[in-house]
């Protein structure tokens, strides 16, 4: 199953821990466009905070080190 | 509104007038003066036990969320996101780490601070140099948690609980003790087709009780009761022949520890204006918050709790149920008369009543401090 669909599947079953950790899989098949790293893990970090999974704070790091969070 | 007869003496004083219970402009007003301007229960502190557990509810109107933090600590919140007005939780739950608007995904931490807000400057940019999260935050509403129950203070402005309340605080300080909620079975809901005002002015005299509950009269006579009166801030009845509930074979609760001899045989059931109504006895206790749902509408609210944690075990759960089940039998029996009341009000020459001088101060009291609050 590709990523696409085992994100929905995710999405359907509201496995968030999942999610987060799919955008973040998604965000390292894209890693030399930076734009597209950061939007994939954007996602990956909004669904790893909600989750309160230990990954969010590498998350925030990876995208502070792209200019894109705080 | 002229309240000025509420405001007289016990002796020539009449009761607050009908509109104070069918006009849905008064309500409306009382939101401001009564429900925002001081402490207002909202909800209980067992009802948000663990970590990251999340209650929303509203208070007339006002859309509100309850959290446990991982320091333990309960903190209220107004349930809007600070972006574009989104309700962010919809039913009760269970935090795992931050609140996530459902709209567009800004996060908050269970402390209310603003954690990201994705895409915020463009796609994948999440900051922007005119967000500054640190103002952004969620909106806290002033709280404070006593005998379980959760209050808040709207407005913000009002004294803090522990000095507005020090007097009840001082008079039930041998009860300032942890108290251990008996679960499903201590629990109950009524909703009453009546103003909250007539919950709280039947529940805080005594005058009603032979009639009303019979069953009590047989042994706790009117003479057994007195009067409790603090003008401006409670007011509600003692009864001086508590006798504690034994279970088919002699078995009953533990007492609170350290009680002095007066409570072997007291119990107190006050009305902390304006909208909760507590009850104390040697061996439980018990709170009941008032929801207003409209001028005409109350959700009462009923929680039982116990000395020990051992009284909310399994091993005493048909004595809880006994004793929950008199309880729910006792304020079922006087909802025909907060409902008849209700609908007395519609009489368009009632004046607002009268008050027998000996039996209802604790009612004029409450009805004076609903006047003082209103004028």
């Amino acid at each position: 199953m590709d990523i696409n669909r085992k994100l929905i599947a995710a999405h359907t079953k509201g496995d968030i821990e999942n999610i987060a950790r799919l955008y973040a899989q998604a965000a390292s098949q894209v890693d030399e466009i930076p734009d597209k790293v950061a939007y994939y893990l954007t996602h990956a970090y909004v669904f790893a905070l909600e989750a309160g999974i230990t990954e969010a704070e590498d998350y925030r790091k990876t995208l502070k080190s792209l200019g894109r969070e705080e | 509104m002229d309240v000025s007869a509420v405001k007289k003496p016990i002796n020539t004083a009449k009761g607050l007038p009908n509109e104070f219970y069918i006009d849905h402009e008064v309500f409306e007003l009382e939101k401001e003066k009564i429900f925002f301007a001081g402490w207002t229960a909202i909800t209980f502190g067992k009802e948000v036990s663990n970590i990251g557990d999340a209650k929303p509810l509203e208070l007339v109107g006002i859309p509100l969320l309850v959290v446990r933090g991982e320091d333990k600590n309960i903190r209220v919140f107004q349930n809007t996101c600070r972006h574009r007005g989104m309700i962010l939780v919809q039913e009760k739950k269970n935090i795992k780490g931050a609140i996530r608007c459902p709209y567009h995904s800004w996060c908050y931490s269970t402390k209310g601070e603003l954690k990201t807000t994705p895409h915020v400057g463009g796609p994948g940019q999440n900051t922007h140099p005119d967000m500054d999260r640190t103002a952004l935050g969620l909106v806290s509403i002033r709280s404070h948690v006593w005998r379980d129950v959760v209050f808040v203070n709207i407005s913000g402005t009002a004294e803090p609980f522990e000095i507005v309340n020090k007097d009840l605080m001082k008079r039930w300080a041998e009860f300032e003790q942890p108290i251990y909620h008996g679960g499903a079975d201590s629990s109950f809901k009524l909703e009453i087709h009546c103003n909250w005002k007539l919950a709280v002015e039947n529940y805080c005299e005594s005058y009603h009780l032979p009639w009303v509950h019979p069953g009590l009269n047989s042994y706790s006579r009117l003479e057994d009761h007195y009067n409790i009166e603090k003008p401006g801030e409670y007011s509600g009845q003692g009864s001086l022949v508590y006798n504690p509930l034994l279970s088919s074979d002699g078995e009953r609760f533990d007492d609170f520890p350290g009680l002095s001899e007066h409570w072997n045989k007291a119990a107190e059931y006050i009305a902390l204006a304006p909208n909760v109504l507590l009850g104390v006895h040697r061996d439980h206790a018990f709170a009941i918050i008032l929801e207003p749902l409209s001028n005409s509408k109350t959700r009462e609210h009923i929680e039982i709790y116990y000395a020990s944690s051992k009284m909310a075990e399994s091993g005493f759960s048909d004595l809880r149920r006994k004793n929950t089940m008199m309880w729910k039998e006792v304020f079922e029996e006087d909802i025909f008369v907060v409902e008849g009341m209700q609908r007395g009000r519609h009489g368009r020459y009632f004046d607002g009543g009268k008050f027998s001088p000996v039996m209802e101060g604790p009612t004029h009291l409450f009805h004076r401090w609903v006047a003082d609050r209103m004028s």
